[in-house]
């Protein structure tokens, strides 16, 4: 009964383990990995897509999955460089263009969840392939938007602060990080749409029977993951001083590896902002060291991808040896 | 002419005589019905022929050579085939593929098509059926599937042919079409051995009958000397039906009235009220509309027209199941683990989550609250648990059964719907769920009870209504009735009172 109440406790906090030996490691082997500065190089490093890995992982609790972030991001980040890029020349100040700019980018992506949430609940279309198509298509608007170049150097000050600036040493994004990550702890522990959102993706006709909005849940879902792309678009835009129709290609891969080795299963119901945490800083640590250690850029793409593989099986593993 | 016979075979499981000692024969280039109701060791008799289990004691012989399978695929091997009521075909591919699946014709290392096609046509034929051999399977009609399925078993020449419920798919048209196959495949020399619990199919296409009850054979006779009278008291005998408690009596207010509902194909012109505490039976058979009713009712499907009313006010049409819910609806569905629970989540949650509204504080939760809810049932329904975090599928079918009313009375309800509750749970568990429902009906909650078991209904109900092909045929209570009188006119069949 303890033994099993020991190996219960190991397998729940796998990722927890493996990372803290991670960080052991690196520390003995590298005398530069374990300064404060490197520490919030990764944070910060890790803020970008982690931020959409917190949306992303209440859309595959609720048993869905949205493949077309990237482009998410980089149509919302050319959509603010537009604005603050055109709007002033007609008077407006770039403050307010910037921030009309911002709003109609969470607008859009308010819309998009709600297409996606719509095509997959009231059509009974795979997310899969829904977020497949708008990932396409909201890649070529973003070009169209851009005129196929970045738009660079027309954002206000305070707003390149917003992927650059730092409160005492802890720069912006980590702290957009932590935040967004409690916001989705207390979202998924707290509230009713949380456990609507386990209930959903646990067992939908279940939970329709038991008198949850499943549409309603769903959209929520599909909407937080694309708002979450435009704080992402936010923080990219601002860090590289321009918008770009190239932003966030191929991140829905680093996204869901993240979410998936913080213990969120893909078939729904079951997974904690926590793990997803963890996951996000696990892909960072591991990405950080390889830098420091000199791996080959090649390499450390096959290495994520091993990683990825290796969190499923262990996820397997894990239902198999508690059952 | 040959002869498949059983000598005193014996089928004991952990708790529970399934087969006891029964002696029982089927003759070849007949249909020989083997009927029973739920539990009587029906299903368990055709499993030992299919060698999907091994009987405990007692052996079987096939033209007196003595028979033992270890698997379906050494009954397989000696001409068992059996056709059970799931469809086993593969919707995607043709009607030919089906037939020889795993074993397609071959030219070296292609599939040889036109002799696939060919034996296929061949086969079909001798069913004495026009099916094209390269029709997709989802393009046929069901009984046609339920042919290819046969023409699947007959491929494989058996001398000893199942079936199992193979009508419970058809739409009554359908059924006449099937038949005719099956007359054709009694010219051949096979045993046909026909399970079905749809009594009025019996005289049209058996010859024998051959009942079990409580896992003992209570007889074999001709289908031609027999009425159906006689069929269903060999199949129930005298059965004790315990009465309703005293002081579990409906009151005069009407709380649920349903006027004239309709669902195009489901059901129709559906009339009846419930008053405060009342438990009302829904007999029927398989098929009848039940369910549907009972989900049209609760909001979770839509019905075309007609109208409900709850405490004498009118439910809007398109009221979703939510509003439905705040009214003091509520329902446990019939297939529990795939309607009912959400099997990956701990016994708490899945005790509240119907009542998340009203444990919660707007759409903050209130873990103190919820988790009394969820405590508040376990007490009351007493339901076995080892730890309330423990996942609900590590519980027992009663136990998970519990669970899914619990769910329903932290909402408060006035009105529960029940859908099969009973199914595929124990005895014990039977009687304590019907304690729960009489329990709250002494509490004022009105109770609707669909069930197959209709000693159930006699047991619990006050009052019985009666559907038969989406339609209210007669209303008895249960002391005007007894059990062979209710299945017979659950059947439709007035003449046999």
């Amino acid at each position: 009964m303890n033994k099993n109440k020991v190996k219960n406790l190991v397998l729940d906090h796998i990722i927890e383990i493996l990372l803290i030996l991670l960080v052991i490691v690196m520390a003995i082997a590298s005398p530069n990995f374990l300064t404060v500065n490197n520490i919030m190089n990764i944070l910060r490093n890790q803020a970008l897509k982690g931020v959409i890995a917190f949306g992303m992982t209440m859309v595959i609790i609720a048993g869905q999955i949205d493949l077309s972030i990237g482009s998410q991001v980089a149509l919302a980040g050319v959509i603010i460089a537009r604005f603050c890029r055109d709007l002033p020349a007609s008077g407006m100040s770039l403050t307010a263009a910037c921030l009309l700019g911002i709003l109609v980018a969470i607008i859009i992506a308010v819309l998009m969840g709600f297409i996606h949430a719509f095509a997959q609940h009231k059509f009974g279309m795979p997310a899969f392939i829904v977020t497949l198509a708008t990932l396409n298509a909201m890649y070529g608007l973003a070009g169209m938007i851009c005129g196929g170049f970045p738009i660079a150097n027309v954002f206000p000050q305070w707003f390149l602060n917003i992927g650059v600036g730092r409160v005492a040493v802890v720069p912006v994004p980590a702290i957009i990080l932590i935040v967004v990550f409690l916001i989705a702890h207390f979202v998924m522990t707290y509230t009713t749409t949380g456990r609507s959102i386990y209930a959903i993706g646990g067992n939908t006709e279940a939970a329709r029977l038991s008198g949850i909005r499943v549409f309603k849940t769903k959209i929520v879902v599909f909407a937080s993951v694309q708002v979450m792309c435009v704080l992402s678009a936010i923080m990219h835009s601002a860090q590289v001083a321009s918008g770009s129709y190239s932003f966030g290609k191929g991140w829905e891969v680093d996204v869901i590896s993240s979410v998936v080795v913080g213990g969120t299963s893909m078939a729904g119901g079951i997974g904690k902002p926590w793990g997803t945490l963890m996951g996000v800083l696990f892909m960072g640590v591991v990405i950080n060291a390889m830098t420091i250690l000199n791996v080959d850029i090649y390499a450390q793409y096959v290495v994520r991808g091993c990683i990825m593989a290796f969190a499923v099986l262990m996820a397997t593993f894990q239902s198999k040896a508690k059952a | 002419m040959s002869v498949l016979r059983t000598e005193k075979i014996s089928k004991q499981y952990p708790g529970c005589l399934a087969l006891d000692q029964v002696t029982a024969s089927f003759e070849s280039g007949k249909v020989n019905a083997l009927l029973g109701k739920n539990g009587s060791g029906k299903s368990t008799l055709v499993k030992c022929f299919a060698g999907a289990i091994q009987p405990t004691s007692g052996s079987f012989y096939l033209d007196d050579k003595e028979l033992h399978f270890a698997s379906t695929g050494e009954a397989n091997a000696q001409g068992f085939a059996t056709v059970y009521q799931e469809m086993s075909l593969v919707p995607s591919l043709t009607v030919a593929e089906n037939i020889f699946l795993g074993r397609m014709p071959k030219k070296g290392v292609l599939i040889d098509w036109k002799k696939a096609n060919a034996d296929a046509a061949k086969l079909l034929d001798k069913m004495g059926v026009s099916i094209n051999p390269k029709e997709i399977v989802s393009r046929l009609s069901m009984w046609q599937c339920q042919v290819v399925e046969i023409t699947k078993a007959m491929s494989y020449n058996p001398r000893v042919l199942m079936l199992d419920e193979p009508t419970s798919s058809l739409a009554t048209n359908e059924v006449e079409s099937l038949f005719g196959v099956i007359r054709e495949l009694k010219k051949q020399d096979i045993i046909i051995i026909y399970i079905s619990h749809k009594l009025h199919e019996v005289p049209q296409i058996t010859d024998t009958i051959t009942v079990l009850r409580d896992g003992q054979l209570i007889g074999k006779v001709n289908t031609a000397d027999v009425t159906n009278a006689d069929i269903v008291n060999m199949m129930f005998g005298e059965t004790q039906i315990r009465a309703l408690p005293d002081d579990v009596r409906p009151q005069e207010e009407v709380v649920l009235e349903v006027k004239d509902l309709c669902r195009k194909d489901k059901f129709r012109d559906v009339s009846f009220s419930l008053r405060k505490g009342e438990v009302l039976g829904i007999a029927g058979m398989l098929g009848a509309g039940r369910t549907e009713l009972l989900k049209s009712i609760f909001g979770a499907d839509p019905y075309d027209s007609g109208q409900i009313f709850v405490n004498g006010e009118e439910v809007p049409r398109n009221a979703s199941l939510v509003d439905r819910k705040k009214l003091g609806l509520g329902l446990t569905p019939e297939n529990r683990k795939i309607e009912g629970l959400i099997l990956i989540h701990s016994i708490r949650d899945n005790l509240c989550y119907a009542s998340m509204d009203k444990t919660a504080d707007g759409w903050l939760e209130n873990r103190g609250r919820r988790a009394a809810a969820a405590e508040k049932q376990v007490k009351e329904l007493e339901i076995k648990i080892p730890d309330i975090n423990a996942p609900i599928s590590s519980l027992s079918g009663g136990n998970q059964q519990k669970v899914v009313v619990g769910n329903w009375l932290n909402t408060e309800p006035q009105i529960m719907l029940y859908d099969e509750p009973s199914r595929g749970i124990d005895v014990n568990a039977k009687q304590q769920i019907f304690e729960i429902m009489w329990a709250q009906a002494k509490k004022g909650i009105s109770t609707i009870f669909v069930s197959s078991e209709l000693e159930e209904l006699l047991e619990v109900c006050h009052r019985i209504i009666i559907l038969k092909e989406g339609r209210i045929i007669g209303e008895v209570t249960p002391d005007e009735v007894n059990i062979n009188q209710l299945y017979a006119l659950s059947m439709g069949d007035k003449t046999n009172e």
